[in-house]
């Protein structure tokens, strides 16, 4: 079977994050990085393969030229090959737009099961998987805690299989495949590329493709074109200085005092 | 000429970097003051193939180079956990085996260095001859198809963690010259006829130093590594990395201290604005940067020329005792300039600088000294009459 995993190259989420003028992502004041929620999406892609399944392992990122280091990292903790959607007009695309680039490059790669990571670390908005889904025509199991896949065949079919964690119950979900799923930060810890895994990525195939590649005009991503747009920003107010209790005998009192009114006892 | 990094050193930082903050400094100081290994921190390096990245793949390694050994040594140390027996252990043990063991040395050896679950470590240094390679007392007699092993070695680290000891020992005398004809061994470290006693060693470290007592202990032809006599040109295989390996130690050592330092200084304020806005701060800290960043340079290239192989091999000592003479004075000026900048903090337990300042001072000495570098440069760099 064929396993596409999603991964956003992001600004470092413990940087000082910004925007640029016109509401568009700061990329050139933060160092950016393979986005660590996206890192649980590859650990369960390698766990999938790990446990018997045969399955190709592909990353795909749309992002700028540097965006290649999110696959290789990806490359280094495992799988096979990587496809970079690479464009000046892809600036500024909406997660409209980008689960559109995404999904034209999964139909063109070929894919039994996509798996992302519950969102970015920097836009947060968790919904290109359900996106993707939609545009692809195949089910959608997102938030998902645990994931597997069973009864696959060389000729495809299957199932991938879920368990999401809800506040009130939990749910296990399965869907025939082809299909996506997202999993969450809980579904185990990501690994460390190993040096082996690391000079390994350096000969694996990263495809680069553009736009047009893709079929796609540029009046349907972008800035222009987005949905969904930064209207203002405003920067995050300095950390207040913590109260300081000095205990001249009443210390205790004070501190439930405070406590009490926060509401924390 | 290209000096950019490439994309798996990066990789290789980032990774060896991460691996270290899953267990941090303060783990490090911890298992400093209790003088306890890192054990679970040298063994996850292991398993992800990081402690042997110098090591031939087909023994388990990495198939890199000494450049890669001495990124990683730089990294764990740069994020808070210096650890002094990659000098030993995978910079001299592995760089002599790879070089000069057996096949069946190799196998039974490199492929537990590779993952981490084995060190061994060196003994050259003696009492009665520190620096000086040609006064070692220690002697291999002959006895039957072995050898008899008999003196005393000291500042020998990390026995306690050792499967075995790379021991430098005199076979022979040069008629002409009347100067020992050194061997090398692998001895077991648990030999019975050999006593470890602990050395009391100010500055705390997770690792020990020993004097060691070599009652006859017996070493048959299997644990002579390559040949018997050229121990001398064999060691300098494995004492060149280790100063780059020290090198880079001193290196990380002094980035994490400038880190802390820069930090504190750009967050600290007295008088309304942070300590970093001060010159009389804020020079000292540059200046060291500076330094660091040059030392970096010439380990990099230090390494490098190791791994060109014998072409390169005079060029490669000469580079390896620059940089560490380099590292030794960058990180000792950055310690301090860390300690100055944190006031009376930098004395304090919780901010674990002193302890790297012990480090830091010992790389003047170790694993050559400042002088003999010196001398060293005097002679072959500058054509000067050999001064000892």
């Amino acid at each position: 079977m064929k396993i596409v995993v999603c991964v956003k190259y992001v600004p470092d989420a413990t940087g000082d994050r910004g925007f640029n003028d016109d509401g568009t992502t700061d990329r050139e004041s933060v160092d950016s990085l393979l986005s660590e929620l996206d890192e649980y999406a590859i650990e369960q892609a390698l766990k999938i393969v790990e446990s018997g399944v045969e399955a190709e392992i592909t990353y795909l990122t749309v992002g700028p030229d540097d965006a290649k280091d999110a696959l290789r990292k990806a490359l280094a903790m495992g799988g096979d090959n990587a496809i970079h959607v690479n464009d000046d007009d892809i600036a500024g695309t909406d997660a409209l737009g980008t689960s559109l680039i995404l999904a034209k490059a999964i139909e063109r790669a070929g894919f039994d099961l996509v798996i992302c990571g519950m969102a970015s670390t920097d836009a947060s908005m968790g919904v290109v998987p359900a996106m993707l889904a939609e545009r692809l025509g195949v089910p959608q199991v997102t938030y998902l805690d645990e994931v597997t896949v069973e009864g696959t065949t060389v000729k495809g079919g299957g199932t991938v299989k879920g368990r999401r964690e809800g506040d009130v119950a939990t749910e296990l979900i399965e869907a025939a495949l082809p299909a996506v799923v997202s999993v969450t930060d809980r579904t185990g810890e990501a690994r460390y590329p190993s040096f082996k895994g690391i000079m390994a990525a350096k000969k694996k195939n990263v495809e680069a493709l553009d736009l047009d590649d893709l079929g796609i005009e540029s009046d349907q991503v972008g800035l222009s074109a987005a949905w969904s747009i930064v209207d203002t920003a405003t920067k995050r107010p300095p950390r207040a200085k913590g109260e300081v209790v000095e205990d001249e005998g009443e210390g205790g009192v004070q501190l439930a005092g405070f406590l009490a009114a926060k509401k924390f006892i | 000429m290209h000096f950019e990094e490439s994309d798996e050193h990066r990789a290789l930082r980032a990774a060896v970097g991460a691996i270290t903050d899953g267990f941090g400094p303060g783990y490090f100081a911890e298992h400093s003051r209790e003088r306890r290994p890192t054990t679970e921190l040298w063994q996850a390096l292991g398993r992800h193939g990081y402690i042997g990245v110098n090591l031939p793949e087909e023994y388990g390694g990495g198939g890199g180079g000494l450049v890669e050994l001495a990124i990683v040594c730089e990294e764990v140390a740069a994020h808070g956990c210096p650890l002094l027996l990659l000098l030993v252990s995978g910079a001299i043990a592995g760089e002599v085996l790879t070089r000069f063991g057996t096949a069946e040395q190799k196998s039974t050896w490199l492929p537990r260095l590779a993952a981490g679950r084995g060190k061994i470590v060196f003994a050259i240094t003696e009492p009665e001859a520190g620096s000086n390679t040609h006064r070692l007392a220690t002697t291999a007699t002959r006895d039957g198809d072995g050898w008899l092993l008999r003196g005393t070695k000291q500042f020998i680290s990390g026995v306690d963690e050792a499967d075995a000891i790379l021991v430098v020992a005199k076979t022979g005398t040069d008629p002409d010259s009347g100067r020992g004809r050194l061997s090398l061994f692998l001895v077991d470290a648990a030999d019975p006829r050999l006593t470890a006693t602990p050395l009391a060693i100010e500055g705390s470290a997770p690792e020990r130093q020993f004097t060691l007592f070599f009652d006859d202990v017996p070493v048959s032809a299997e644990q002579l590594i390559g040949t018997e006599g050229d121990g001398l040109r064999q060691v300098f295989h494995g004492l060149n990395p280790e100063r780059v390996t020290g090198a880079a130690l001193g290196v990380g050592i002094a980035r994490y201290a400038l880190a802390r330092a820069a930090d504190y200084a750009r967050t600290r304020e007295v008088w309304g604005r942070p300590i970093g806005t001060h010159q009389a701060i804020a020079h000292p800290l540059a200046e060291a940067a500076i330094e660091v960043e040059l030392a970096a340079l010439m380990t990099a290239r230090a390494a490098w020329l190791h791994d060109a192989g014998e072409a390169m091999a005079k060029a490669a000592g000469e580079a390896a005792n620059m940089a560490k003479y380099a590292a030794a004075e960058a990180a000792i000026h950055a310690v301090d300039a860390a300690i100055q900048t944190h006031g009376g903090n930098g004395m304090s337990r919780d901010y674990g600088l002193v302890p790297l300042w012990g480090m830091a001072r010992t790389l003047r000495i170790a694993p050559v000294s400042r002088e003999m570098i010196l001398n060293h440069v005097a002679q072959h760099t500058l054509g000067l009459p050999r001064s000892y």
